[in-house]
């Protein structure tokens, strides 16, 4: 790939959308394939292969580090153009990465991070996620007490979206207009935790809140059901995911929004940049693509999906998508024009 | 590079490691240096009987979150019988010990023996302390640290104000211990988990470890070893057979977040590994280590349990540990029963030969955290048997050892004296479980137990290799630690397949080293070291 460079750069703008991926074969590397939202991405990256041509094989790690390692090594023996990898755990992915470059393989990596400048970072703008559920929040509510719930403090995705809240709510800070009294990680990302750290909240500031930004619909579920057990459901809260729970609360009013991420978009910009760079695309002129300043001090070429807020008047676009059906997320709501 | 190059040495140095094991003439003219094991013991034969219920008393490891980790055991003999004892910690519940009822060859059996009250104990280690030739038991609490000093007939006392023992006052999930040249008691090194003074805690929030060395026949203070990264498992062990054994701590990156690793400690003086040493960057949720020998060169290897990937490391000498290629069979990532996808928590692993054929096999106690969702909730220990080829096969659900509590610590020892080693598992929030190993038609064995003069009794640090006719040689370290809060000093037993007879040589703690002596196999000795360069063994 390397030898190519200048030529492939060159010509990429060409031949990529016209040309068909004949004998292409793109390689899929799966964490865990029986967490069950992976088959919807797995649908869109066969969707786009189709549509180019390309041929698709996967393996799957089934959590093991170690098997994903063998497995790449063992789809590479096989014959791979590209490799798209979502990391099982991506500080030991390295080997990985060694093998696809001494078979000029190149690699995208997958909705996780990949640190590592000879990957392509494909994944949903996750500091676009926070600035969206704190643009929401302080919409809804742009004076008073504010609560931070985090994700999992092992999850840098949870200081990604820490950060873009923070960015949003700078200036609001500063004015003094909005205060933050109180923020905690969950752990596991979990909503009892969630749950169990807003209790104590409520506690300590003697039910002295007035909104809450939650880092995802779990954690936000927990928030919810602590506010609702002393009567102060409806305050705004955050999320993100589109969980089906949590767009209903957006249609009962109990969540402000549920930033959501369409895995199937995700998906069919995966194949899709997995067949340009099997083209020989350089990573630098895929389309849409910018560097990403990594925590670990890398420039990754990455694409950056924008996510999509839900807000309780946006509710048709997840309708719409076929995402919920009418009767979930309408359940014991009313007064809402969706759900009419 | 190519992959396959690359998997390919991987594998290499381990099948090397097998063909100087069992250097037969099949091996050699096959020229497939992985088969041709001259093993025989038909592993279908592997029978367990469920012992839990003669136990006396139901012993449970519970409590809040301060008791998430830990659940220990220790066993050892401390009335001299050959019949080891079981002290299991309780956490919030009451520490128990079990006296050895059991007659040889017979069920195993407990009666319950007077101590103590001992509250919110994580776990527990043996060791003799103070040379007298008698069991004392270091406990680990949540809370100051009970050093008990072993007396006969199975009792204990707390140790004397004479010994200068400072209990500190921390979390403690992990101890390891050695006799350090020119010292005359041992040094005694406690490891800890997360720091609940910290205000900022839990994350981010490990707290220090400390080292206890003697001064003469006392202990003189502790020694701060920072940084900690909340250490669930710590070895000392002479891994690189230089004479100058180092510190291994596996913690856990649930709290440690991010600025932590595993890691390595030379013990004199006391700094750690880096990377200009070689030593890799790995992260774990680091819960306990298993180290054995098991490629025949040796080195001992380590497994290191975590969530997900239970990773064997290959010495492969000079100081580098590799990676085993996935297909060894340990790394044991989800639940072998069930459909349950997600990644399994590991806590004490132990390698052992179950059935007696001449290859280490290896017990994993495995359990929910509590109620963790992103880890199964009914997760089942491994009984991973060594095949002949080197691999790994599980047979925790055929032999019925493979229960789905929330294990935690465990001890693989032989109980009831006939050869076979039985399993201790400690659950969390469950019964602890006792498994009688009953397995027919397995091969032969010897177990030694070491007897050195004061002040290092058990010769700590000593290493055994036992060779048969063909000359394969298995290497096992004496060593106190590792584990998942859990220690025995139990003899060292070793499976010979259908060997009949063997040759022991020891090399003691000094670095002398003996002359290989005979002994007769399916049997149990003490061994002493002699004038000279031979062996005193003597048959218990």
């Amino acid at each position: 790939m390397k030898k190519t460079f200048l030529l492939a750069s060159a010509v990429t703008a060409m031949i990529a959308s016209d040309v068909v991926a004949k004998d292409l074969t793109v390689c899929v590397s799966w964490s865990n394939f029986r967490e069950e939202r992976w088959k919807t991405d797995e649908a869109a990256i066969k969707g786009a292969l189709d549509a180019a041509g390309a041929e698709y094989i996967s393996a799957d790690a089934q959590t093991s580090a170690t098997k994903q390692l063998a497995d790449i090594e063992g789809m590479i023996t096989q014959g791979c153009s590209s490799l798209i990898i979502l990391a099982q755990d991506s500080a030991s992915i390295g080997p990985a990465l060694d093998a696809a470059e001494d078979a000029d393989i190149p690699v995208v990596g997958y909705d996780r991070m990949i640190d590592d400048p000879r990957a392509f970072y494909l994944t949903f703008d996750n500091v676009e996620v926070g600035r969206m559920q704190a643009r929401a929040v302080l919409a809804a509510q742009p004076s008073g007490r504010y609560v931070m719930i985090k994700g999992s403090p092992v999850d840098p995705n949870a200081d990604f979206l820490r950060g873009g809240q923070q960015e949003v709510l700078q200036a609001a800070l500063d004015a003094g207009d909005i205060e933050i009294v109180a923020e905690a990680y969950t752990d596991d990302w979990q909503p009892a935790n969630a749950q169990r750290n807003m209790e104590q909240i409520l506690t300590q500031t003697d039910n002295g809140v007035d909104a809450v930004v939650a880092s995802n619909d779990g954690t936000a579920g927990g928030v919810v059901a602590a506010l609702t057990a002393q009567g102060m459901a409806g305050i705004p809260v955050s999320g993100q995911d589109g969980d089906m729970a949590a767009l209903n609360r957006v249609a009962l009013g109990t969540q402000t929004v549920s930033v959501w991420k369409d895995s199937r978009a995700l998906g069919k910009a995966a194949g899709e940049i997995a067949v340009a760079l099997a083209q020989g695309a350089a990573k630098a002129d895929v389309d849409g693509s910018a560097i990403f300043n990594s925590p670990g001090g890398n420039d990754l070429n990455s694409v950056l999906l924008a996510p999509i807020p839900i807000t309780q008047d946006k509710l048709s676009i997840v309708l719409d998508a076929g995402w919920i059906s009418k009767d979930t997320l309408c359940a014991g709501v009313s007064g809402v024009a969706v759900c009419e | 590079m190519s992959g396959s190059r690359r998997t390919s040495e991987l594998a290499g140095p381990f099948c090397a490691g097998l063909a100087r094991r069992f250097v037969s003439t099949i091996v050699a003219a096959s020229g497939l240096a992985c088969s041709g094991v001259a093993a025989s013991a038909d592993k279908s034969e592997l029978v367990f009987m469920d012992r839990s219920k003669a136990l006396p008393v139901e012993h449970v490891y519970g409590g809040g979150w301060d008791f998430f980790v830990g659940g220990g055991v220790a066993v050892f003999d401390c009335n001299g019988d050959g019949f080891p004892e079981i002290f299991a910690a309780g956490g919030e519940h009451p520490s128990h010990l079990f006296l050895n009822t059991s007659s040889k060859g017979g069920e195993i059996t407990f009666v319950l023996a007077p101590l103590e009250p001992i509250e919110r104990a994580t776990g527990a280690y043996p060791l003799d302390v103070d040379g007298d030739g008698i069991i004392d038991l270091v406990v680990m609490r949540h809370g100051p640290n009970i050093l008990l000093q072993g007396k006969p007939d199975c009792a204990f006392a707390p140790a004397p104000d004479s010994w200068g023992y400072e209990p500190g006052n921390e979390w403690t999930t992990s101890f390891t211990a050695t006799f350090e040249s020119g010292q005359s008691w041992p040094t005694l090194v406690f490891g800890n988990y997360v720091d609940r003074t910290n205000p900022n805690g839990p994350f981010e929030a490990c707290d220090r470890n400390f080292v206890l060395r003697p001064e003469g026949n006392s202990f003189a203070g502790r020694t701060p070893l920072e940084p900690g990264f909340c250490a669930l498992s710590m070895l000392i062990s002479d891994w690189k057979r230089n004479g100058e054994p180092d510190l291994r701590i596996s913690n856990d990156r649930q709290y440690y977040v991010r600025d932590g690793r595993e890691q390595m400690w030379r013990l004199d003086p006391l700094e750690e590994y880096g990377a200009e040493d070689g030593w890799p960057d790995m992260k774990l949720w680091g819960m306990g280590i298993g180290s054995r020998d098991i490629t025949g060169d040796g080195l001992p290897e380590v497994v290191l349990t975590s969530m997900g990937d239970q990773p064997l490391q290959i010495n492969q000498g000079n100081g580098v540990m590799t990676n085993a290629p996935y297909s060894i069979g340990t790394y044991a990532t989800t639940p072998y029963v069930g459909d349950d996808g997600r990644p399994s928590t590991g806590w004490h692993a132990e390698f052992g030969d179950m059935n007696n054929d001449g290859l280490d096999d290896l017990f994993i106690a495995k359990g929910n955290v509590d109620q963790m969702p992103s880890n199964p909730i009914f997760d089942p220990n491994n009984l991973l048997v060594q095949q002949a080829d080197g691999i790994f096969l599980e047979m925790g659900g055929t032999t019925g050892v493979g229960t789905i509590e929330r294990a935690r610590g465990a001890a693989l020892a032989d109980l009831n004296r006939d050869g076979l080693l039985d399993i201790v598992v400690v659950n969390r929030r469950a019964p602890l479980e006792v498994w009688q190993n009953t397995s027919n038609s397995v091969g032969g064995w010897v177990s030694v137990e070491m007897s050195a003069p004061a002040p290092n009794t058990r010769a700590v640090g000593a290493i055994i290799e036992i060779r048969t006719e063909y000359g394969s040689t298995q290497t096992r370290e004496i060593t106190v630690g590792g584990g998942h809060a859990s220690g025995s000093a139990t003899p060292a037993h070793f499976g010979l397949g259908d060997f009949e007879s063997a040759e022991i040589r020891v090399t003691w703690p000094d670095n002398t080293e003996s002359d290989w002596v005979p002994l007769k196999t399916n049997a149990l000795y003490s061994v002493m070291p002699t004038a000279g360069s031979k062996l005193k063994l003597e048959p218990k």
